[in-house]
């Protein structure tokens, strides 16, 4: 049974979170309960896998560097803040010495900095990060949480968009080694890596809806506003796959068990899908780490230039406001987004390559 | 060959799961809807606590205020709105308010002349911690209120008399005091409605009570805000429906959709690209009141070298740096931008290389080479940086000497201005109420405001006495004396220019407000 759901847990993670974009992507959303029924399964298969491979241990050490590394973000972030000169409530019309007390008073900024560290530290074991300081009254979690959504959905479509481009024609590209298909497809992905989003960005909004008027160039509200961002913040990471992708599966091409197969008279499709790819997508996922971290946390310029209500603009905006809890917020989120998906890859290593093992 | 199984099942057990997506079209009629952009998500809609732009644009329609300005007098005159009366005796030391009848907010409740009363406590409450407080600091023992030295209102000079109407005493006579009544942070409050939905929930669509030309009916953030008329309003309801506005932070992308008739109007637009855009149909161009200045810190020196800093405010071509901006700021010599009570084109120091040559040599400087080093310190954004580049091109050029110009990060920079001012600094400011005092006050010697190390009682005297009449032409000759101290005999700042707002309008948008305090009030917009 155990072994089953062991098989399961890739497959089933990978398919649910195809189906899940897709429908999201078309407008639709899934009932609650089937939500969380397909989560719950895949945790369970993700259980029995840590169970089935001994690393649970593994796992549980991995949750307690976390948690140090965590508190050093947070602690070192906090410092940081102090120094940085210019206080959250600077501002072109200087506020006289009276309101200035009133308000250090509200937001415990009169008191001494380990008070309000200790303070700090405790209201993130409890998630609550406080209130914002510019935007007054919105309490912290509350404003991760409703920007969260766009920003996920638009790294997900990304990231799902980059694979599906990059992995296959990296495969293609790599099975015409030199030959003009290969040339071909190695000028776009060369292209691809050299074109930064804020020019791809603004000539996909000059063709697609100022000359054509095809799409929408602002907002997120629907399929059709999803293409144009999703396009622009995917390029980039499909053509560093699929050069990355090409180099590893020339390297694995040429090993001796990928001869033994050939030898045993394999086709050369099979050879290529059943013992190159899964095989030389190590290299992938040491870059698709920070990458889900990256897009999931969301991306300033494309949220900028196309005006989704996404999480990037706080990241910058919150430090020219000064703004310290919510500085905090991103940063720790930010943080644990990168961790998690660093571990998911180190996971995932030891399930694509059999040899790699986890301790 | 069962796993196969297995993940069709499934996955046809999600497909199936799915519903369609309610779409964010907000389900209004183009027709009936006035789309602007308002750039970027109001950081709050609680009026007492807000300070920002974007927040009052949405404020200023939903809600009133004791009084509203007249645009269409030249002088900035006052309407009513709340009260329909005021009037002031004891030297424009006290000031009656009557409230105007029949108002009610839109849950159906009377206005009283105690919401209004409550709004300004809850303004000056320590702990509301509002930064807009000091507005009403000129109320007889507020600033006690404030601090928590006085704990019950009653102490502080505001009053409803027997007959309902509002009495104010104030510290000292101000003659500008019902201007500080068009402004949100004085709007009357519901404090029963606060209490009951919490200090930050009350101003959620759903609960929040307002008495304005528009209701806040939607509030998705970071997206869109969605105002609609109300039906209840007081006076003469407003002619647009709805009013879609939404928070598109990229100028370009906004002006592609304003092309493609995706928006109505856009407002601010790319400064580079200005030149291109006024030739487009819908341009328009309207002074507003503010001030574009460089400061000078008097006590550094050489800039403690009177005479140093009277050669360069002569150096500086103001109508050179308004044409390299090309839109439409006005070259400003006095210390009053155009358009308001005490504006004089010929006040201040104007340009004259020879003069400034000859002032330079007077301060001891025949070798400009000897110029110990000038630091001219700006902001970090392309206009200042533009400005800040022409500005040392000019000082180079005539009087030989060279500054070195610096940016920072906006907040380094204000923490830099209190701690250590640079020799030359970058300031604005943006008028809070119409009235000269608002921008003299800055440079008095006791103003927060006033980074320049500069300070002279006889500037301070001008403008107390001048605060405390009610004449306006009295007024006038002080506030031009005062000029003439801070920009000709001290020279302590060179003011730049005023400056101006731009607007893209489609042409379907008739009567769109425009106005010198960039006030948008939407209730007489009409669409064609």
């Amino acid at each position: 049974m155990i072994d089953k759901l062991k098989g399961l847990a890739f497959p089933a993670l990978v398919l649910w979170i195809l189906i899940l974009t897709l429908n999201s992507f078309l407008g639709f959303e899934m009932a609650a309960p089937v939500l969380w029924a397909t989560a719950g399964l895949i945790v369970i298969a993700f259980a029995a896998y840590v169970v089935k491979m001994k690393i649970f241990s593994y796992i549980i050490s991995r949750f307690i560097e976390a948690f140090l590394t965590l508190v050093a973000v947070a602690t070192f972030t906090f410092l940081l803040l102090r120094v940085l000169p210019g206080g959250p409530f600077d501002q072109e019309k200087t506020l006289p010495p009276e309101v200035m007390e009133n308000i250090a008073k509200k937001y415990n900024l009169d008191a001494p900095i380990y008070e309000q560290y200790i303070d700090y530290i405790k209201g993130v074991f409890t998630f609550d990060f406080g209130e914002s300081y510019k935007y007054i009254g919105r309490p912290i979690s509350e404003m991760l949480v409703e920007s969260m959504p766009a920003s996920i959905e638009l790294g997900i479509y990304s990231l799902i968009l980059a694979f599906l481009i990059g992995i296959p024609a990296g495969v293609w590209a790599a099975s015409r080694h030199n030959k003009f298909t290969d040339r071909i497809l190695m000028f776009f992905s060369i292209s691809g890596v050299a074109l930064p989003v804020f020019v791809v960005s603004p000539i996909l909004i000059l063709i697609f809806c100022y000359k054509f008027e095809l799409l929408p160039a602002a907002m997120w509200s629907g399929t059709a506003y999803y293409i144009l961002p999703v396009l622009a913040l995917g390029t980039r990471p499909a053509a560093t796959i699929a050069r990355l992708t090409r180099a590893s599966v020339l390297e694995v091409i040429a090993s001796d068990y990928i001869r033994t197969a050939k030898a045993k008279g394999l086709s050369e499709t099979a050879v290529l899908f059943k013992h190159v790819l899964k095989n030389s997508l190590i290299p992938v996922l040491t870059y698709a780490g920070p990458l889900v971290a990256g897009l999931l946390s969301g991306s300033f310029i494309i949220e900028q230039i196309h005006a989704i209500p996404g999480l990037a603009k706080h990241f910058v905006q919150s430090v020219t406001n000064r703004d310290y809890p919510l500085i905090m917020g991103v940063t720790l989120l930010y943080s644990a987004i990168l961790i998690a998906s660093n571990l998911l890859v180190d996971i995932l290593y030891s399930y694509f390559d059999p040899r790699i093992k986890l301790s | 060959m069962r796993l196969g199984l297995w993940l069709v099942i499934f996955s046809s057990l999600v497909v199936l799961s799915c519903t369609k997506k309610q779409k964010a079209e907000y389900g209004l009629k183009h027709e009936e809807t006035l789309k602007i952009n308002i750039t970027s998500e109001p950081p709050s809609m609680d009026w007492s606590k807000s300070t920002d732009t974007t927040s009052a644009l949405i404020q200023d329609n939903i809600m009133e205020g004791l009084v509203e300005y007249n645009f269409s007098d030249p002088d900035l005159g006052l309407l009513p709105s709340l009260a329909k009366e005021w009037t002031s005796t004891n030297n424009a030391q006290t000031w009656t308010f009557t409230l105007r009848e029949g108002v009610k907010w839109n849950d159906g409740t009377p206005l009283t002349a105690q919401h209004v009363v409550d709004g300004w406590e809850r303004l000056l409450r320590p702990s509301t911690a509002s930064q807009y407080a000091y507005f009403l600091f000129g109320i007889k023992d507020a600033t006690k209120y404030n601090k928590g030295e006085y704990k019950d209102f009653s102490q502080v000079g505001v009053k409803i008399n027997d007959k309902g109407q509002i009495v104010v005493n104030l510290e000292a006579p101000q003659s500008y005091f019902p201007y500080l009544l068009t402004h949100h942070c004085t709007y009357p409050v519901r404090l029963d409605l606060i209490k009951k939905y919490g200090e930050d929930k009350w101003t959620d669509p759903k609960n929040i009570v307002t008495l304005g030309p528009y209701n806040l009916k939607t509030w998705d953030h970071d997206k869109a805000i969605v105002l609609e008329r109300n039906e209840t309003y007081y006076g003469e309801k407003a002619k647009t429906k709805n009013i879609l506005a939404y928070m598109i932070n990229e100028k370009s992308t906004a002006i592609t959709l304003f092309e493609t008739g995706k928006l109505d109007v856009q407002t601010p637009l790319p400064s580079a690209e200005l030149s291109v855009l006024r030739k487009k149909e819908g341009y328009q161009e309207n002074g507003i009141l503010s001030l574009y200045y460089y400061g000078m810190n008097t006590a550094k020196p050489p800039m403690d070298n009177l005479n140093v800093r009277k050669a360069i405010a002569h150096a500086i071509d103001r109508n050179q740096i308004t044409t390299m901006l090309s839109g439409g700021q006005k070259p400003l010599s006095g210390w009053v931008p155009s358009g308001m009570l005490g504006h004089e084109p010929t006040t201040g120091t104007k340009f004259d290389a020879a003069k400034a040559k000859e002032f330079l040599n007077k301060a001891g400087f025949k070798d400009p080479s000897k110029m110990p080093k000038i630091e001219l310190a700006y902001n970090t954004n392309e206009d200042h940086k533009r400005i800040a580049e022409n500005v040392q091109a000019q000082l180079k050029k005539n009087l030989g000497i060279s500054v070195e110009i610096k940016n920072e990060e906006w907040k380094s920079y204000l923490g830099k201005l209190k701690s250590d001012t640079p020799h030359i600094y970058r300031m604005g400011w943006v008028a809070d109420f119409p009235d000269p005092d608002n921008f003299l006050n800055l440079m008095t010697s006791y103003s927060d405001n006033n980074h320049t190390k500069w300070g002279n009682p006889e500037f301070d005297k001008l403008i107390n006495k001048a605060v405390s009449i009610n004449n306006k032409e009295a007024r006038r000759s002080l506030y031009s004396k005062a000029q003439k101290i801070l920009t000709e005999d001290d020279v302590a700042v060179v003011p730049i220019y005023s400056g101006v707002m731009h607007v893209l309008i489609n042409k379907r948008v008739k009567n769109y407000p425009i106005n010198v305090m960039d006030r948008r009030k939407f209730k007489k917009v009409v669409l064609q």
